[in-house]
């Protein structure tokens, strides 16, 4: 009887021993602790891409395309503050620190809003001065390490944001690498130069709602109840967060989802912790409508939006208005190699190197951000015109439709076609009025 | 000097109060306060006020400037984010005191709860008594100097800054990525100098002080087992 001969299966695919699965356990294996990532999460994730917009045809006018005005001009922090915050268009740049950035990428972003007429948040680490000369409008954010904070940082801000926690890494505190912590940024930040910086998880100011109560006064004191205050939190327990975020009396709320992106964050948090933006939009609309403050609470939202459409999807839904971080490093240059947290970026957007810093032209990265801005703003204006409104705001829920299953029942957005609604609805009945 | 009573007013229009009043005179006693919060948040300028009682949350915050003296009991996080002046208390605070500061004096004569000088920045902190958990924890930079007993987690993690102890048991109350070690005579002349400027009875020498790691990097452990191998079953199980 002749030998069997052995067979050997290659490149059989492997659902769960794949590559990236075989290389987590070698980098366990090797070091006794988890990975750091840069950027956010690669996993496949609900996205506004699910949503279809409907056009007007005979049921209302369309709006000329190139000749008729749609309005984009965005007011923020009406509810309490005296002096709303007022941009040219409902995109603004999300916090993203000198330090995870370079200060020619911070200066860019600055320069951008200059060009388009909207507001920079400035991050943690205090204020790039350079940064804060070149904004249009400049946003701040009291973080729990306040590292760069103080009263003069309240002073020069149009907007303010109580950060609780941000999408790509919510419940866990800031983390910036010792390969970008140069001197300049250990000055700033006051704190050694080249330590891996895990900073402060909780504010400690504020230990719970009740106390931030009284915070709250405190920083309407501050701010004269000129200032905008807006708190910024990750999406998770959305519909409860936002009600103490109502009570607590902020002016709005930044609303940032897990698909959002951050210059180092732990591989598991990225992957495994948080909502998605699209459903943690609609858990916070549905929220603020059935608190009674829809109309008079900001609602921003930020995390994986890279096109006009997200932007008008998402004022469909509900939000005033949205924040970009990754899609404006893509714009500079990035190509979200994933490596932030290595400080090697070669674009001179993520690092803190000389040498590498220097390979990012910041009026040429300035110009690029705000043509971004404008273009995805146009986009959006289009869709609008498309669907019949005169203003970006005027987008609403029902000139959506939810093309998968998912995305209906996620969102209670009707199917297309069907008018069917799986789930709790939102503001539509399962026959859609039929 | 001119007082100002407050057993009547809102807490909301206090501190409005108090900044039209210390127009007329730099020197002001205020009376009732009856523990309202955020009681002068915010005062800035070369002025003296002086309450008779106990005050609420945040007293003091972002201070710039005065000298604030409370006879009484203060609330937790008095002097939150600090930049400059006096906070003086004469008794006891809850906890969080001094978070985030970036300059001045803060002097309490009393106990103080956890976590004083959270992520302080600068100034200075005095407490005469013992202090809680998480003493300057996470704090990038200024001077914590405690008299009495510390709490557990002493300065944990802190990027910058000092604490000075004479507690005897200070090792073995300190959290991580700090070190024990002894004080600078530049140190101890500061701390006499604190001392004399404030009448507390202390000497410099008798202090040491937990500095943060500033070399190589912060360790954590999130896993931590308690391995007790010789529990094990098959220790126990009679062979041959």
């Amino acid at each position: 009887m002749a030998d069997k001969k052995q067979v050997t299966i290659h490149n059989a695919p492997k659902a769960t021993w794949n590559k990236e699965t075989l290389s987590e356990i070698d980098y366990k294996a090797s070091n006794g602790k988890y990975r750091i990532r840069g950027c956010g999460s690669p996993r496949p994730m609900p996205k506004f891409d699910d949503l279809m917009i409907l056009p007007s045809q005979l049921t209302r006018m369309p709006i000329d395309t190139y000749r008729e005005d749609c309005e984009t001009r965005t007011v923020l922090g009406a509810r309490f503050a005296k002096k709303p915050l007022i941009i040219e268009t409902p995109v603004m740049i999300a916090g993203m620190s000198y330090g995870a950035l370079s200060k020619e990428a911070k200066i860019a972003l600055a320069k951008a809003t200059k060009l388009v007429g909207t507001v920079i948040s400035n991050g943690e680490g205090g204020i790039l001065p350079e940064e804060l000369e070149n904004s249009y409008r400049q946003s701040v954010q009291i973080l729990a390490s306040r590292m760069g904070f103080t009263r003069r940082n309240m002073e020069v801000a149009d907007m303010l944001e109580v950060l609780y926690g941000i999408g790509a890494k919510p419940g866990l505190s800031g983390h910036l690498m010792g390969e970008k912590i140069s001197e300049e940024i250990a000055e700033v930040r006051k704190i050694p130069i080249g330590i891996d910086l895990h900073s402060h998880p909780r504010a400690g100011d504020a230990f719970g709602a009740d106390d931030m109560v009284v915070k709250m006064q405190q920083l309407r004191e501050m701010t004269d109840w000129e200032t905008p205050i807006f708190c910024k939190i990750a999406a998770g327990r959305v519909r409860d967060d936002i009600k103490i975020a109502i009570k607590l009396g902020f002016d709005g709320i930044i609303l940032d989802g897990c698909s959002a992106g951050t210059g180092a964050a732990p591989v598991m948090a990225t992957d495994h912790l948080g909502i998605p933006t699209m459903p943690a939009l609609v858990a916070a609309v549905r929220t603020l409508e059935e608190m009674g403050v829809k109309e008079e609470m900001s609602l921003i939202v930020s995390g994986g939006i890279t096109n006009g459409a997200d932007l008008a999807k998402a004022l469909a839904i509900g939000a005033d208005a949205v924040a970009i971080g990754t899609a404006a490093m893509v714009a500079m240059g990035c190509r979200v190699c994933m490596n932030c947290q290595t400080g090697k970026c070669a674009f001179g957007i993520g690092t803190q190197d000389p040498e590498l810093r220097q390979n990012l032209d910041v009026d040429e990265a300035a110009e690029r951000v705000a043509n971004y801005i404008k273009a995805i703003t146009a986009e959006a204006v289009l869709l609008a015109k498309s669907a019949g409104k005169t203003k970006l705001k005027n987008l609403e829920r029902e000139d959506l439709r939810a093309l998968t299953l998912e995305a209906c029942a996620m969102t209670g957005i009707p199917l297309v076609g069907s008018d069917l609604v799986i789930g709790k609805g939102f503001g539509f009945s399962a026959d859609n009025g039929l | 000097m001119e007082y100002l009573d407050l057993a009547k007013v809102e807490n909301e229009k206090v501190n409005v109060l108090i900044k039209d009043k210390l127009k007329e005179s730099n020197e002001l006693v205020l009376k009732n306060v009856n523990s309202m919060h955020n009681i002068c948040a915010g005062l800035s300028g070369d002025c003296r006020v002086t309450i008779e009682d106990s005050t609420g949350l945040y007293t003091g915050s972002f201070l710039e400037g005065p000298t604030l003296r409370i006879k009484g009991n203060v609330g937790w996080y008095a002097g939150d984010d600090m930049m400059s002046g006096e906070l003086i208390v004469e008794k006891n605070t809850g906890c969080n005191i001094g978070a985030y500061i970036n300059g001045g004096t803060i002097v309490i004569y009393g106990n103080t709860g956890s976590r004083v000088g959270y992520g302080m920045k600068g100034g200075n902190i005095i407490v005469c008594g013992s202090a809680g958990r998480w003493a300057g924890v996470m704090a990038m930079g200024g001077d914590l100097i405690i008299l009495g007993a510390l709490g557990k987690e002493c300065g944990e993690s802190m990027y910058s800054g000092k604490i000075f102890t004479r507690d005897p048991e200070a090792e073995s109350k300190m959290g991580g990525n700090v070190f024990y070690d002894t004080i600078t005579a530049a140190e101890t002349e500061k701390l006499d100098h604190l001392f004399s400027q404030y009448e507390i009875a202390a000497d410099g020498k008798d202090f040491h002080v937990i500095r943060p790691v500033l070399s190589g990097r912060h360790e954590y452990a999130l896993f931590k087992p308690d391995l007790k191998p010789e529990l094990a079953k098959k220790y126990f199980v009679k062979r041959g």
